[in-house]
């Protein structure tokens, strides 16, 4: 009975939303912000890739309270997760030598293509979300081939704290120099140069170092709760 | 470039510094867990001391600009190509709200994490989110900015109401967290319609551009579903399933927090969007519908329940229905009484949950327990009877207005909504009295006595109950005033765009 009514109610919904497309000018959408951003970013901002740009500069609050999200995430999961210590926790066995020699082989080219991504984020599509979730997966490559290794929490819990710390206070001091917070900076350079766009490159930075910092400790967190057999 | 800063002008009377109280609570957040590796001590001091600096940031910019609104641009970029903060007196009283309702129920060594280090640390840190997210509700001028808060507030939240080490509380935050996504996806579908239809995110000039765009089937439809995705949290009819379970499973500071502060955010954006770009009769209409649905369910739920948390959950439900139906009549006489019971609501409720940490359970256990703590079966006795609604109590007059609003509105439907409202209130009176009635027993099994923090939280805000009552006048007058403002469109679209200037079509 339950399942029907919650069929007939996914069912409704779905029919309404199709409804509600039909109305609707999707593919012509009124470019009132958009056009404008397109036409006026490359000289307010200076970064070449436009995407960044508005992540980081038109719209960069938004970018952090999107870093603030994840911070609660993994402080949430942190809370659920961090209560066993990882002492009394019995680990997998290794994954054998074949995955190791791998992941070690795979975790500095995984951290240099992070760094890569998150450095390039204003000139080409990446930035520092996407250049984080890289570093974690060195991480991730690493305890999941050999789950005795060990992350420090007291490590990640620095380099989360001091990354977020960092963009905050990039805003500052703008609201101090520019009187607006998260103003861009610095001067914009040439554009299309790895030096350009003012402290867009910084702000990249920060949120890459905070999200794989934040992942890699949900991640270490996940290996030290792992459950013992009942 | 460095030396020439000058850290004064963070304190400044400087627009551009009302996004402090919203960041800095951020950058304590950030910084917590890594601080209480180093000084305990100084790390548990931390949030309260960053929530007095932002509360006394508010004010300071509130007495010296809140004159007449106004709006910032975030990051130097005019609106709407970037975000802005709108600053009137609803803003700036939720803005001042958060910070000190914080502090009153800061979720300290009660609310489970114990003294154990890094859950104390991750407490205070998701504490600290939860008010940054809040401030920035109460500030924000920017759809997707809100959503964004919003967001960061329901996440916030779901670590909050998981810190009760407790299978049942686990269990109430796994509901909670499947109806708030359930939510966030409708405010998402809703947001992506609103941009289909102006190409803006700007709430001004989607006020601006609402006329032509959204006063049709489609603007309808956009609405009811932020109502119902923002409704999750203002625990609007029906996606309040989560409630009961949470408020009763959760610690009770941040059941506090949420039913008193979060809640009223949640309305504050609601009633936002219905006033600046849907003010058409449907959109009320469902409201006043969802909002008796609310009420009555609410209430009777309330009658009920048999233990004191769940109780204070099913009747806030109950409450912010009727804030609902206040805020459906529209007007400045529907907004001044949805302002006055919205805030009504917050002192009360907040105050009751600082209550419920000792008065944890079942009503039977508590018979006798006026005895061993009176100050807190006297207070508890004000505030049901100001929630009743017992002359001159400020509920009194909060609901009379609704009332007048109702009868003055006339036709069957809003003279059945009254009616239904007297009901809901006799029903609240029986429940609220057999519980008074109960403490007050003779019986000798003594309850535990509450803490001092959170009697005297309960206590202040009698206190500011029992101010209002002897200065209802003036607090009218100064309602008025902001409901005045609250309702004025035309005034937030040329506070944000001053001649028009910046729109172009």
């Amino acid at each position: 009975m339950r399942n029907l009514a919650s069929l007939v109610f996914a069912g409704g919904l779905v029919f309404l939303l199709l409804a509600l497309g039909a109305q609707l000018a999707l593919g012509t959408p009124p470019m009132r912000v958009g056009s404008e951003i397109l036409a006026v970013a490359p000289q307010e901002v200076g970064a070449a890739n436009i995407v960044t740009a508005v992540l980081l500069g038109y719209r960069g609050f938004d970018t952090l309270g999107e870093l603030a999200i994840l911070f609660a995430a993994a402080t949430a999961a942190g809370v659920v997760l961090g209560r066993r210590r990882a002492a009394d926790v019995r680990r997998d066995p290794p994954g054998g030598e074949v995955l190791r020699t791998g992941a070690d082989l795979l975790f500095p080219l995984l951290l240099v293509v992070g760094f890569y991504v998150i450095a390039h984020g204003h000139l080409t599509p990446g930035g520092g979300f996407q250049g984080g979730v890289i570093l974690a997966a060195a991480f991730f490559t690493a305890i999941l081939a050999q789950p005795a290794r060990h992350l420090s929490h007291a490590l990640i819990a620095w380099i989360e704290g001091l990354a977020g710390a960092a963009f905050i206070l990039i805003g500052l001091w703008a609201l101090l120099e520019d009187g607006h917070f998260l103003a861009p900076l610095l001067g914009q350079g040439v554009m299309g140069e790895l030096i350009s766009a003012g402290t867009l490159p910084f702000l990249s930075l920060a949120i890459g170092l905070k999200v794989g910092a934040e992942l890699a400790g949900i991640m270490a967190h996940l290996s030290d709760a792992e459950a013992p057999d009942a | 470039m460095i030396p020439d800063l000058q850290l004064s002008t963070l304190w400044a009377a400087s627009p551009a510094n009302l996004v402090l109280p919203v960041v800095l609570p951020l950058l304590a957040a950030f910084l917590m867990q890594p601080l209480a590796r180093v000084a305990v001590p100084l790390a548990r001091l931390l949030g309260p001391l960053v929530l007095l600096l932002s509360a006394a940031i508010t004010l300071n910019l509130w007495l010296q600009l809140g004159a007449t609104p106004f709006s910032l641009t975030i990051g130097g970029f005019a609106s709407p190509l970037g975000i802005l903060f709108h600053a009137d007196g609803v803003a700036f009283l939720f803005a001042l709200a958060v910070p000190v309702f914080a502090l009153l129920f800061w979720p300290g060594t009660a609310s489970g994490g114990g003294d154990d280090r890094d859950q104390g640390a991750r407490r205070d840190a998701l504490t600290l989110l939860l008010v940054a997210a809040t401030t920035g509700l109460a500030l924000s001028g920017d759809l997707f900015n809100l959503y964004v808060f919003y967001e960061l507030a329901a996440v916030a939240s779901f670590g909050l109401v998981a810190l009760s080490d407790t299978g049942r509380a686990q269990i109430a935050t796994f509901r909670y967290l499947m109806v708030s996504a359930f939510g966030s996806v409708l405010i998402l579908v809703g947001i992506a319609i609103v941009y289909l239809q102006t190409g803006t995110l700007s709430l001004a000039q989607i006020a601006l551009l609402a006329p032509e765009t959204l006063h049709n089937p489609i603007g309808l439809a956009a609405f009811a579903l932020m109502l119902i995705g923002f409704g999750v949290k203002a625990e609007l009819f029906p996606v309040n399933t989560w409630v009961p379970e949470v408020y009763a499973g959760a610690p009770a500071r941040v059941a506090a927090l949420l039913a008193g502060l979060v809640s009223k955010l949640a309305v504050l954006i609601i009633i936002r969007l219905l006033v600046l770009a849907f003010p058409q009769p449907e959109m009320a209409q469902i409201m006043l519908v969802l909002g008796l649905l609310g009420i009555l369910t609410g209430e009777l739920a309330a009658w009920r329940a048999k233990d004191f948390p769940r109780m204070l959950a099913f009747s806030s439900i109950g409450q912010l229905g009727l804030i609902f139906i206040a805020f459906s009549l529209g007007g400045e006489l529907g907004l001044l009484a949805g302002l006055a019971l919205a805030l009504h609501h917050l002192v009360i409720k907040s105050a009751l949950f600082g209550l419920a940490v000792r008065w944890r359970g079942s009503i039977e256990a508590l018979a006798g327990a006026a005895r061993s703590s009176p100050l807190a079966g006297a207070l508890f006795v004000l505030f049901a009877l100001s929630l009743v609604g017992i002359p001159p109590l400020p509920g009194f007059w909060a609901k009379l207005l609704v009332l007048i609003g109702l009868a003055e509105t006339g036709g069957a439907l809003a003279l059945t909504v009254l009616l239904l409202i007297l009901l809901a209130t006799a029903v609240e009176a029986s429940y609220l009295f057999r519980i008074a009635i109960r403490l007050y027993q003779d019986v000798p099994t003594p309850v535990a006595p509450h803490g001092r923090r959170d009697l005297g939280a309960a206590a202040l805000l009698g206190c500011v109950l029992l101010a209002a009552t002897l200065g209802m006048q003036p607090v009218a007058d100064r309602l008025g005033d902001l409901a005045e403002q609250l309702n004025d469109r035309t005034r937030y679209i040329e506070t944000v765009f001053p001649l028009h200037l910046a729109v172009k079509d």
